[in-house]
């Protein structure tokens, strides 16, 4: 998946490309951007993770090594995207399932006291926006250095994404798009856990979204986006913007949308559709 | 009605991944439905045979699964159905099955998946490549038609029982399942939905229900049961992403068999199938994707995308 890039551009921005095994990425302006892609966890590694998430089952396809990384190289500020922590997340939620159509038919022939009705969270909807961390190399008294880690902290804010300014055609010097988990949902819809980013020379934008479609009955995606417009000498300041919406096919077949799920293939293209149900703005001022 | 050489040059054609023209579909699918509809629910199969697992639209994928375990007639396989949706090629991919089961009836045998179905198809794939491909939703019909007329179970010498799904708590002998009326889309509910969804979960040990409210989960003592019930050495299943490509359940009662590598041309998976010798010895063959230069089109370079 390699993007053309004008070496010209690159020059430019005083930037520099790096790809090396499932590695790849860019520096630039004082950042150092980097997504990892491998296959789905093996057997050992998937059941592992059962145990440490303390839950019986994940999603089908756990991309555990992917992720994107965002590092600042001159505050050790740290921001990263991952698997595990987003099913953490998932873990805590802990939202009740949600009914296939079909349910109705099935509670006449099933008969509880026989069996075992599992009840976990099959959607996999997580609240998860990211994970961040501040590495500081800490001098020792004998010439030692030692790694100190720190949260990052958001503080909530009321300012906007300039999307004006994303939309303006600015030349891409990286883009990629990583897959974090996946589930079919046992052939009933679609649960995806997906995270792009692009870079610009003057910002870095990235959208974590979460997808969910049970046909039938529920579309439901959270999104989150983070932008960082390069600052030349003053402190990066970074936007993260999280917004939910969900509807269910009744409500959308209501308002003269299609009641198919054929229709919902593509989750740019319903977002807008579907009522906003959180919305939040917060930004991280990251200090040198 | 088509010769043989017509057939063979059919034949030829798909496997370049070319698709044949609808009034040859359609043709080739009327034939198709004379074998089909004389075969059973639980079809028998004879030893030697190698058992196949998804495919999902895979078709180079497919190719790749050739190289491994021989070209048809020579080899005689056994796929468990979900043949479309998902990957980018169903058309060719179900075309050419249904060309080699027209050609060499006796050497494959085609069982039905979920997939094998007029809703399931219009959701995830089918159709809409049908559509593109050639403009009307003809040959999406054509293929419908036949789904209906596929098997919904093997068995092997007797002794090794095949199904997409797993079992349902409506069957216990495999007369029950022969007296089901096949026909039909897949319904919701009942012995016929169960074959091709349920599933085997390791933490029930009877029956469960899946969260979803819908769709049978088994557990180890239903496989004994039935294994025993119906004097059957295991069950070979497809339906569920393997990583390794086959999985034994409930102290090898029970396998798993997956045969979509690189699933969704992302997960980077292996895949496997299942030989069976003439005295039903077992060799899981596995295999990788086909290498990108094997494909017919390059990999796409992705358009700088402007997300917002």
């Amino acid at each position: 998946m390699e993007l053309e890039v004008d070496e010209n551009d690159l020059k430019a921005a005083g930037a520099e490309l790096f790809a090396e095994g499932g590695r790849r990425g860019i520096r630039i302006n004082g950042w150092l951007i980097e997504t990892r892609r491998h296959s789905i966890l093996n057997s050992s590694t998937f059941q592992e993770w059962e145990q440490k998430l303390d839950t019986s089952h994940l999603p089908e396809m756990v991309f555990g090594e992917n992720t994107l990384i965002l590092k600042h190289l001159s505050s050790g500020t740290n921001i990263h995207f991952n698997a595990f922590d987003a099913l953490r997340g998932w873990k805590q939620e802990a939202l009740p399932p949600v009914e296939v159509p079909a349910a109705a038919k099935w509670k006449f022939r099933s008969k509880p006291s026989q069996q075992v009705i599992l009840d976990y969270d099959y959607t996999f909807t997580t609240p998860y926006c990211g994970s961040g961390t501040i590495e500081i190399d800490k001098d020792l008294n004998e010439g030692e250095t030692s790694k100190e880690t720190s949260d990052i902290h958001w503080e909530d804010c009321k300012d906007q994404i300039d999307v004006v300014a994303l939309a303006s055609k600015e030349p891409i010097l990286f883009y990629d798009e990583v897959v974090l988990y996946e589930d079919e949902l046992a052939d009933n819809g679609v649960s995806l856990l997906t995270i792009k980013v692009r870079v610009m020379p003057s910002s870095w934008f990235l959208l974590l979204r979460f997808w969910l479609r049970v046909d039938g009955v529920l579309i439901r995606l959270r999104e989150t986006r983070m932008h960082c417009v390069f600052g030349g000498s003053t402190n990066p300041i970074i936007l993260r913007e999280s917004c939910w919406r969900e509807s269910t096919f009744q409500a959308l077949s209501a308002k003269g949308h299609p009641f198919d799920s054929g229709a919902y293939g593509d989750p740019s293209f319903i977002s807008q559709k579907l009522p906003i149900i959180m919305h939040k703005t917060q930004k991280l001022v990251i200090s040198s | 009605m088509s010769s043989s050489s017509d057939l063979d040059r059919q034949i030829e054609q798909l496997k370049r991944c070319e698709p044949l023209k609808e009034s040859e579909v359609k043709a080739l699918c009327l034939k198709a439905m004379e074998i089909l509809v004389e075969e059973s629910n639980v079809q028998r199969v004879d030893a030697p045979v190698t058992i196949c697992g998804d495919i999902h639209g895979q078709f180079y994928d497919m190719k790749e699964l050739f190289k491994v375990g021989g070209d048809c007639p020579k080899t005689n396989y056994l796929f468990l159905g979900d043949f479309v949706d998902r990957g980018f090629y169903s058309v060719e991919t179900f075309l050419l099955l249904l060309a080699l089961k027209v050609r060499y009836p006796d050497r494959i045998t085609l069982i039905r998946g979920n997939h094998e179905s007029r809703q399931i198809t219009q959701v995830y794939g089918f159709y809409d490549e049908c559509l593109r491909k050639y403009g009307s939703v003809n040959v999406w019909r054509y293929c419908t038609d036949i789904f209906d007329y596929l098997s919904l179970s093997a068995l092997i010498e007797n002794k090794i029982f095949s199904v997409h799904g797993g079992l349902s708590p409506a069957i216990s002998t495999l007369d029950q399942i022969r007296t089901i009326d096949r026909k039909q889309e897949v319904p919701h509910d009942g012995a016929m939905c169960d074959l091709l969804w349920s599933d085997p979960e390791d933490i029930v040990d009877n029956w469960g229900l899946s969260p979803r409210g819908a769709g049978y989960l088994f557990g180890g003592s239903v496989v004994t049961s039935f294994n025993h019930s119906n004097n059957i050495d295991y069950i070979c299943r497809a339906h569920q992403l393997v990583m390794e490509g086959y999985k034994w359940m409930f102290n090898n009662q029970i396998v798993t068999v997956w045969s979509a590598p690189n699933y969704c041309y992302r997960c980077g998976n292996v895949a496997a199938i299942l030989e069976l010798d003439g005295n039903l010895n077992k060799q899981f063959r596995v295999f990788e994707a086909a290498p990108q230069e094997s494909r017919g089109t390059p990999a796409k370079k992705p358009a700088p995308d402007y997300f917002l």
